[in-house]
């Protein structure tokens, strides 16, 4: 009996017991879906955070002043506004740095009032973080020289302020203090902050500083020159700081890299936890295989008889019901994949992430579904084979 | 064709030993239509198990067409099962998800017989038991004659040395039985070799020839002087019917 004769017996099987076969697909089905659905959002996720942390650049880092254990930090230990100078004339490995202050704090426009994340910078900064315009300029280093009380602020902003007007230099009240309107930013909302997010506004890092009534600097915001000079970048700022407030140990460094790295682990971890919760899914509609294989055995234990009587080899059988399995995980495999890869493809386009549905992880769900179908049909199968013929024939 | 000689079956349970067939020695020359009859216990079944090559005896000696089987494995069992025997049953043991012709053509599946071949020779088995008519019909869509008739064609396929026939009466009416065995009468003639279980002394003697076992042992073997032929047991029943029928 050669395999194709086998399949066709196997498929005529399956056809018969429509209603048990489905039902023992749907484990199967829910099993491959959920692992392709999980690989595939988890890999889209991933995916979709690193885009929009690239976006911001990888070269980012910043620095500010940090009590540990062993230190505190006081007013001598503060970042400066020419520390930052210092920095920026003295460093090689930086392409772009600003002091960063920021408050959340009301903005406020005739009697609308609005709360937004609001930052005294440098002109630097819109290249630090990518800023692009939609409206009008960003602050330049004449506004932080000459003090300019002036504002740049988001689109949604300009939106909620100024409705279809246009808010070019309009003027907006913060902390009591007018300032022009002088720029908008394009809205930069992405997924990983979710909605609602507070609306951002940039000042000039003077202007800033005498409205807040602070002068030293919150942190130091700066890019490397590239990815790989990053930690040299961070090693002389901190040391430039170290030398000019005459202390150790005080400064601590974020870099991007590090956070994509932290972030990178933590999604992965996340994902072999979701995965092993699906595969176990899958693992549970495999033992329903077995399940129904074992009664499908002692149903057909007279058809066994006669077939062996008519000549079928313990081989003959054992394929035909391994086949059989198989027939029903590959069947299953393939409509969960369909619904796996759609249901990924549907989280995708919701969450505006990159569809991510590799081919590797269909074929690793086909072959998967195969093997379970194999692994869970060796035993009734087996156990069909072995059938003695006199005892299978006499089964009522 | 089949020679049997001092055939002994022990069937060994945990505490005791049953001997189900004493030491049975005959011979069956090819071509003969042959009955076994015996009640239930005499060693009859285990004697077919043993002549259908599904069962293997304890001792003694069965050579089928000039193979000796007493020894085989299963797998080479399975084998000989496939080519050389064809089994007709009371119970027709047909396939009920299969058309007759599928189930005509699994000994040729077990055989590897490629599919266009198979066909013909499955439809030509039909035909030669009057069902040209009736393969795509399903076993329960067809009579219980009908369904032994496909099961004789089914046996009859793989052009085995003999056909081994378990009662294939049994659950039929008169006149089904009467089609049967006049199926049986026509190949016999033809030269096929069949052996028939029965208990029924009518259907037995219908072949050429008996043999009686009783208590494991073989207590009578003689031929049969004038079989019953099968066509004449036909034109009678159809003439008693239409006599009844007038009558009515």
């Amino acid at each position: 009996m050669n395999i194709k004769e086998s399949i066709i017996v196997a498929l005529e099987g399956v056809w018969v017991n429509k209603m048990r076969s489905a039902l023992t697909m749907l484990g199967i089905i829910i099993g491959v879906a959920a692992v392709i659905a999980v690989v595939a959002i988890g890999q889209g996720g991933q995916a979709a955070v690193m885009t929009s942390l690239e976006k911001i650049g990888t070269n980012l880092f910043m620095v500010y002043a940090r009590s540990n254990d062993s230190n505190t930090v006081t007013t001598a230990d503060l970042i400066t506004v020419q520390d930052v100078e210092v920095i920026r004339n003295s460093t090689t490995a930086i392409k772009y740095i600003s002091p960063v202050q920021n408050r959340t704090i009301p903005l406020k426009h005739g009697k609308q009032n609005k709360r937004a994340n609001t930052y005294g910078i440098w002109p630097d900064y819109k290249y630090i973080r990518n800023i692009e315009m939609e409206k009008g300029r960003f602050i330049t280093e004449a506004d932080e020289k000459a003090g300019r009380r002036v504002v740049v602020i988001d689109s949604e902003l300009a939106q909620h302020f100024f409705g279809h007007q246009d808010p070019l230099l309009k003027q907006i009240d913060l902390l009591g203090i007018s300032v022009t309107v002088i720029g908008v930013t394009k809205s930069d909302k992405n997924f990983i902050m979710g909605p609602n997010q507070t609306p951002n506004a940039y000042v000039p890092f003077s202007a800033f500083t005498s409205a807040i009534r602070w002068n030293y600097v919150g942190y130091i915001e700066a890019s490397a020159v590239s990815k790989e000079a990053t930690d040299t970048a961070i090693e002389q700022t901190k040391r430039i700081l170290h030398h000019r407030h005459r202390n150790a140990d005080k400064y601590n460094a974020n870099s991007l890299l590090k956070e994509m790295e932290q972030a990178n682990q933590i999604m992965a971890i996340l994902q072999l936890i979701v995965g092993s919760i699906a595969g176990i899914s899958l693992f549970v509609g495999g033992i329903g295989v077995m399940n129904i294989m074992l009664v499908s055995v002692t149903e057909r234990t007279r058809e066994i008889g006669i077939r062996k009587a008519l000549g079928a080899q313990y081989r003959d059988i054992m394929i035909q019901f391994l086949i059989e399995a198989v027939v029903i995980c590959l069947i299953g495999g393939a409509i969960g994949t369909f619904l796996g890869v759609g249901g990924s493809l549907i989280v995708a386009k919701i969450a505006n992430w990159p569809p991510l549905v590799s081919p590797l992880t269909i074929m690793v769900a086909f072959i998967f579904s195969a093997a379970i179908g194999i692994f869970f049909g060796i035993y009734p199968a087996n156990k069909a084979a072995k059938l003695d013929p006199i005892e299978a024939l006499r089964y009522e | 064709m089949i020679k049997i000689n001092n055939l002994v079956k022990v069937y060994q349970s945990e505490k005791i030993a049953v001997t189900a067939l004493k030491g049975i020695t005959f011979s069956v020359p090819a071509r003969s239509f042959i009955s076994i009859m015996g009640p239930s216990g005499s060693g009859k079944s285990t004697l077919m198990n043993i002549i259908g090559c599904l069962d293997r005896p304890t001792s003694g000696q069965y050579i089928l067409d000039g193979l000796d089987v007493s020894s085989l494995d299963n797998k080479e069992l399975a084998r000989v099962r496939n080519k050389k025997i064809g089994f007709v049953f009371q119970t027709f043991n047909l396939l009920p998800r299969l058309t007759c012709l599928r189930n005509v053509e699994l000994p040729m599946i077990y055989a590897g017989v490629p599919q266009k071949e198979r066909k013909t020779r499955a439809l030509l088995a039909l035909e030669r038991v009057g069902l040209g008519d009736r393969v795509n019909h399903r076993p329960n869509e067809i009579s219980g004659g009908q369904k032994q008739r496909v099961a004789i064609a089914r046996a009859l396929v793989n052009e085995p040395a003999i056909i081994l026939a378990d009662e294939p009466t049994g659950n039929l009416d008169t006149k089904s039985g009467e089609e049967v065995m006049a199926i049986f009468q026509d190949l016999n003639r033809e030269g096929v070799t069949i052996v028939l279980v029965t208990h029924e002394k009518e259907i037995a003697d219908h072949s050429n020839r008996i043999i009686q076992f009783r208590d494991g042992l073989l207590v009578q073997d003689g031929g049969v002087e004038s079989p019953l032929d099968a066509r004449d047991m036909l034109a009678r029943l159809t003439r008693d019917e239409e006599v009844s029928n007038y009558e009515y």
